[in-house]
């Protein structure tokens, strides 16, 4: 019986394998068919964005961030109805999946923060944040889709003229997270966040207090040290985020998409991005701990 | 010398430069997150062979302090990307 399994079970990883190898060369043909010949039309349009609107930094957007949100965002709702749908007391394996991540990171949570008014909004905060970059690092880690590549010119008057080109299964699906705006908001927010859990667990004249802690002169350095946490908490996914999807465009390129890319979207999605997004979790965990406790 | 020859070589230099430096940055950057890795990854080590049974949970701990001693290598990484096609 449970050698019949087995083989069933290694037949439909056979076909789905199949299928992925027929898909994969053939995308490989087409992208060396398409792609352009000189390294540096690929590789000189890496650092521009694609930018919509003129005007002052509140007025631009950035067309790429807010689709690929938009698609992380139904993923995860898609997912989390298909749960709802089938929900019961002994759970199938999509249920089973989504408990033991909340489990894992509720454990984390419980051994960090012992206070239970605090423990439940920071579990609700840490895992919302995980499952959305887990999502977006994975679709832009080794999902290859739709890419922008954005030409910079800088016109006569001086203006900034940016042409904007869509290819197909050139590169992966940029990942949310690659753009700066993202992981800028999610690091303020969670400075905001864990000092409003530290003003509501130790009072206002305590939490004033904590700035001149050891001693009242280092008051400018407490000062800089709670402003440079947000700076290095962002900067640590996007730094990693960018620079993996950056050298796998470039490693790609150089072998025309040819029997490389897998392993390379299997360090840069999966270990790398999962990594990074347990990281930023587990450290919104410490700095909303830090204030709390 | 003249004018065409003068840009020419100047934007030669600008090329130069940048490959220069970003190698440099790279290269340089690196060794810093080399050296943490390593000993992370060595007392890891050290402490499952004490204690076999924690292997999963010093195992979890050692890849997160990986990540954040990897960081300034990220950093540099950045840079040398800026430098290469921004600048």
């Amino acid at each position: 019986m449970a050698e019949k399994k087995r083989r069933r079970m290694s037949t439909k990883t056979k076909i789905q394998l199949t299928v992925f190898l027929i898909v994969y060369i053939t995308v490989g043909i087409i992208n060396v068919q398409y792609l352009p010949k000189s390294p540096s039309d690929v590789l000189g349009n890496v650092a521009n964005r694609w930018i919509v609107g003129n005007g002052p930094w509140f007025l631009q957007i950035n067309p790429m961030t807010i689709i690929m949100s938009l698609v992380v965002i139904a993923i995860i709702v898609l997912f989390a109805r298909a749960v709802h749908k089938e929900y019961s007391l002994v759970p199938n394996r999509k249920q089973a999946f989504a408990e033991s991540v909340m489990d894992f990171v509720y454990d984390i949570v419980q051994s960090s923060i012992p206070d239970e008014r605090f423990a439940k909004s920071t579990f609700k905060i840490a895992t919302t944040l995980f499952l959305y970059i887990a999502v977006a690092n994975l679709l832009g880690g080794f999902v290859p889709g739709i890419s922008v590549d954005v030409t910079k010119t800088i016109g006569a008057n001086g203006e900034i003229i940016r042409n904007a080109k869509f290819m197909l299964f050139s590169d992966t699906w940029f990942a949310p997270t690659a753009d700066l705006n993202t992981n800028l908001t999610y690091a303020i927010m969670v400075l905001v966040i864990s000092h409003y859990f530290g003003i509501k667990a130790k009072g206002f004249k305590a939490w004033l207090k904590s700035f001149v802690e050891p001693l009242p002169f280092l008051l400018p350095l407490n000062i800089i040290g709670e402003l440079a946490k947000p700076i290095s908490h962002s900067m640590r996914l996007f730094g990693n985020i960018t620079g993996g999807g950056v050298l796998v465009l470039a490693l790609s390129y150089f072998v025309k998409y040819m029997f490389l890319p897998p392993l390379l979207w299997g360090y840069f999605g999966i270990f790398s991005g999962l990594i990074q997004a347990f990281v930023f979790s587990t450290l919104t965990i410490a700095y909303i701990s830090a204030q709390v406790g | 010398m003249d004018q065409e020859t003068m840009k020419i070589l100047a934007d030669a230099i600008v090329v130069a430069g940048k490959a220069v430096g970003a190698g440099f940055c790279m290269g340089i950057g690196a060794i810093g997150p080399g050296i943490g890795e390593g000993n992370i990854g060595a007392h890891a080590l050290d402490s499952i062979a004490r204690q076999p049974e924690l292997a999963n949970v010093i195992t979890t701990r050692m890849l997160i302090a990986d990540a954040i001693a990897e960081t300034t290598g990220i950093y540099s990484l950045l840079i040398a990307f800026l430098i290469l096609f921004a600048l």
